[in-house]
This record gives structure tokens, sequence and C-alpha cells, in this order.
């Protein structure tokens, strides 16, 4: 996967842990932890919901580890590396 | 007077707010008081509760809308009716707490606030005070007609907000409206719960606990944990059930500390049915939609046959969650509950009954992440600890909530008293302390 393909999986999750959490895209760092943005269960399920729908990829059975799912950034690589 | 539509003195109820109406007469009949529940938090050092009745009286009477109460418009839609200017100051009843008096007796006096009916319908808060010794409870008793667990806390926040500052919050601008609109939308929401809900009951009605004879109160059991048992569970529940799936882990510890009971009852035909209520709103929101109910459901169904196997347990529920947000029937239980409103309680109490056999749940659950109450004070004494004493709808009855508060989590059993012994009382905590791993 190119850098740009990286890129365009990056600030889509962004936009949509954005809308979860109802704040401006512009104020979530990719590096920051899913949790210490505020994520929680349900926020975390309906994040992995809209990865069905747009990459076509389903992260609740993949066997991902805590990395992977840890910060947008480790997410969007995996993301990448599946899809 | 008259109340126009959209007009400062009225707020129309939204589907999930008439459910809980609903859910109030169901628990009156049944208990002789309804549908409430009880926020306190827990300070170090004594308190005065002269100092806390004048600013909470000042505060208060900027939010009329707490006195307010049911009606019907012309189009029968039903709505808040918010009274002008407020009635006369809250008083807050205050106890000595004794040296050395255990946190079992403080919680037994605690329970008599939330057992108590309001004194009529403009009733929807009453404050109680425990204090002595160097330790506080303030306690909010709160009508869930009023807002939700969220809002309590929200509501204590801005109140801890304005004391700090010495401004006033200012009086919100509370409108909703009626939803008389887009009736297909509505239906077809309606088809799609419908359609769910009898795919969740089973041929039997689901496991329940037979209700108590008699207007009995509620009975609490509190866990609480320190911030290294939190982050122990935080660390059991990533290893068993997944990255952010406490609420998963949660629910599957507490079928199972259940099952316990019931199994050692000898009662096994049926499968467990468990409503999760959850936050509507995102944190930011809290401040703008500060009352009334802005939750929705999942409907989990644990079977009896893999409630003992935990990881069995623990997939079949994150499944469910996952189809269930995929389908948005949280979204849908929103819409199609704008439909029942023309119902009156006591039809509508029948109603819910129909989708599960003449029960409505097993227990209700709820695990609430992040409280709203921001504030490491409250006026002016530290925060120990804030747990929720939530009187559980009845039927069914019984209920188990995770709540965290900072760093600590408190896991509230609530169960109408008679419905358990003490025995299984202790059972059931030390079972959940166990699948939590905190022993």
């Amino acid at each position: 996967m190119d850098k740009e393909s990286h890129k365009v999986i990056e600030e889509s999750l962004i936009r949509e842990v954005a809308a979860i959490l109802s704040r401006d895209p512009g104020l979530i760092e990719p590096e920051i932890p899913l949790h210490e943005m505020g994520l929680d269960s349900l926020g975390f399920v309906e994040l992995l919901v809209t990865i069905e729908k747009k990459f076509k990829i389903k992260l609740m059975e993949s066997g991902l580890t805590r990395s992977d799912f840890r910060t947008i950034r480790s997410l969007s690589a995996k993301i990448g590396a599946l899809g | 007077m008259f109340s126009l539509p959209y007009s400062r003195n009225k707020r129309y109820l939204t589907g999930i707010d008439w459910i809980v109406h609903v859910l109030n007469y169901m628990t009156i009949k049944e208990s002789g008081a309804g549908f409430m529940s009880q926020i306190v938090i827990e300070v170090s050092g004594n308190v005065n509760t002269s100092e806390i009745e004048n600013p909470l009286n000042a505060f208060i009477k900027k939010h009329t809308i707490v006195n307010g109460y049911l009606s019907r418009d012309i189009n029968l839609a039903p709505y808040w009716k918010i009274p002008p200017v407020k009635k006369p100051g809250i008083s807050i009843d205050t106890a000595i707490l004794k040296k050395d008096e255990s946190f079992d007796v403080i919680l037994k006096k605690l329970e008599n606030g939330v057992n108590t009916l309001f004194k009529n319908k403009r009733e929807h808060l009453a404050f109680h005070v425990l204090t002595g010794c160097g330790r506080s409870y303030i306690a909010m008793t709160f009508d869930h007609l009023l807002f939700d667990a969220r809002n309590a806390e929200a509501f204590l926040n801005m109140f801890q907000k304005d004391w700090e500052s010495g401004e006033s919050s200012g009086q919100m601008t509370i409108t909703e409206p009626a939803h008389l609109s887009m009736w297909m939308d509505k239906f077809k929401a309606g088809q799609r719960v419908n359609r769910a809900f009898f795919k969740i009951a089973g041929k039997e009605p689901p496991l329940v606990f037979p209700l108590p004879s008699g207007k009995n109160g509620f009975k609490f059991r509190i866990l609480s944990f320190g911030r290294k048992e939190t982050e122990a569970i935080a660390e059991n529940a990533f290893n068993e059930a997944g990255y952010l799936m406490l609420m998963p882990y949660a629910l599957a510890a507490s079928v199972c500390a259940l099952h316990g009971i019931f199994k050692g009852r000898g009662i096994s035909s049926g499968d467990y049915v468990i409503p999760v209520s959850i936050d509507t709103r995102k944190q930011e929101e809290i401040t703008k939609q500060l009352f009334f109910n802005h939750v929705s459901f999942l409907i989990f169904k644990a079977e009896a046959s893999v409630a003992s196997d935990f990881q069995a347990l623990l997939k079949s529920i994150k499944e469910q969650m996952y189809t269930q947000v995929r389908s948005d029937l949280p979204g849908d239980i929103c819409k199609a509950s704008l439909l029942m409103r023309i119902a009156p309680a006591s039809l509508l109490g029948r109603l819910l009954k129909i989708y599960f056999k003449g029960e409505i749940a097993s227990f209700c659950f709820s695990y609430v992440g992040r409280t709203a109450y921001t504030s490491p004070h409250f006026m002016g004494n530290k925060i120990t600890n804030i747990f929720h004493m939530p009187r559980t709808p009845v039927p069914p009855g019984i209920g188990i909530f995770f709540q965290q508060s900072n760093e600590k989590l408190n896991v509230i059993l609530s169960y109408l008293d008679g419905m358990l012994s003490a025995d299984e009382e202790e059972i059931i905590l030390t079972s959940l302390k166990s699948r939590l791993g905190v022993e």
C-alpha cells in the first residue's frame, strides 16, 4: 500500500472518530490511543461497523492485537495491509 | 393558560421519555414508588447543610422545569408542562453519621431516600445529607421522568461550576419538536424493531425472578473498586474480550453471576433477555441536553445453555452488539417509540409484555464509562467517590449497573427487597468479583 492510500484511510478514520465523538476532525490526533480520546465499547463497535461498510473488512473477528487497534494510525496501517 | 406549540412552557416528550413514563407507572403499581434513582457524592470532611441549601435553591429556582408535570396537547402528543414560577424551595434531610458506622449501615440510610415516593406530581428532586466524623454523603434522589443518570451528574456539575465561579450559568432553552411527521419512517422503524424483538424472544418467556408480594423498597449492594483494581478489571476485559470491550465483558460477568442463582433455585426453562441502556448523546452534548432521557437500548439474549461457558457467552454478546449497532436497532427504537406515545401508560405497559410472553426482561444492565461530573470537589469538599442507586423498573425489579467515577469502578446490584436472600446476594457479589478477576 502506498503512502497516499494510507493517508486516505487515516483521514477517513479521523472523520469517523470525530463524528462518533462529536468533535472537530481537526482536533483528532491519529497517534492518541482511542480509549484516551473517550471512545467506549459502543463507540468502538460503531467504528468497526463503519470500517466494515467502507473497507469491507470485519475487524471484530480478525484477531487483531492491542497495538493494531490502539491508535488511528496503527488501525489505518492494518486496514491498508488487510485491504 | 394556553400552552402553544414550541412555547417556553412546554417540552414535547420523545418516545423514549414516554417509555420512561410507562416504566414509572408500572413500577409505582408494583412497588409503591416510581422509576427513580439517586446519585450519591461521597466527600471527605463534614458538610454544613445550611451552606448547601441556599445556593442549591438559587440554582434550582432558575430551572423551573424541575417542577414540571405530564400533560397532553390537543394533537395528543404528551408534553412536559413547565411552570413559569418555581415553587417554594427544596429542603435537605440531614442525618449525623456516628463514628465507625459501617458502609452497610450508611447504605441502608441512603436506601430510605430513594425508596420514598415523591410528594406530588410536581416534585422530582429530593436531597439528603449524611455527615459526621470526617466524611459525608450528599444524595440527590431524582425522578427519571426529569432526567437520566448522566444528566443527574451533569446537573450537579453545572451547580458546582456556578458555585465555584460565583456566576450563573443562566436559563436554558429546552425545546423538542412534536415529532408528528415522517410517519412512514417511524412505521418502517417499528417493523424492524418488531422483527428484531420477535427474533430475540424464544418459544418460552425469559427467565425471571418472581416478584415478591407487597410494596417493597429496593435494596442495594455496591462494590467499589479502587484505581489499581479498576485497571486490573480493564486489563482482564482486554485479555478476555478484546480492546475496548469492557461493556460486553461486564454484561457477560453479570449473566454468569445471576445464572448461578437461577441454577441454585432449579429454574431452567427459558433464556435470559437483558435490555442495556445506552447513551444516545456524545459527551459534548450533555450540557446542551441537560433534562429528560437521551438513551436507547440494545437487547441481548443469553441462552441459559451457554451461560456457564464464559467465552461462548462473551462471543455471543459481542456478536449481538455488533449486529444491533450495524442495523441501528437503538435508532429504530427511538423512532418507533414515537408511535407509542398515543397509548396511555396502562395500555402500553401491557403491550410491552407481548414480545416476551408476559415478561419484560430477566434483569436490567448498564455500563456508564465516563462521568459527567468533572469537578474533583463538591462545594469545597474533596470527592472520594460518586455512585448511583437506581431503582430498577418493576418488572423485572433487578439490575446490575457498572459506572465509573474518575478512576473508580462501581458495580451496583439493585433489587426489590424479598427477591433475593442474603446468601444469594453474597453469591452474586462474590461471583462478580471472581469473574472480573478481583477477588
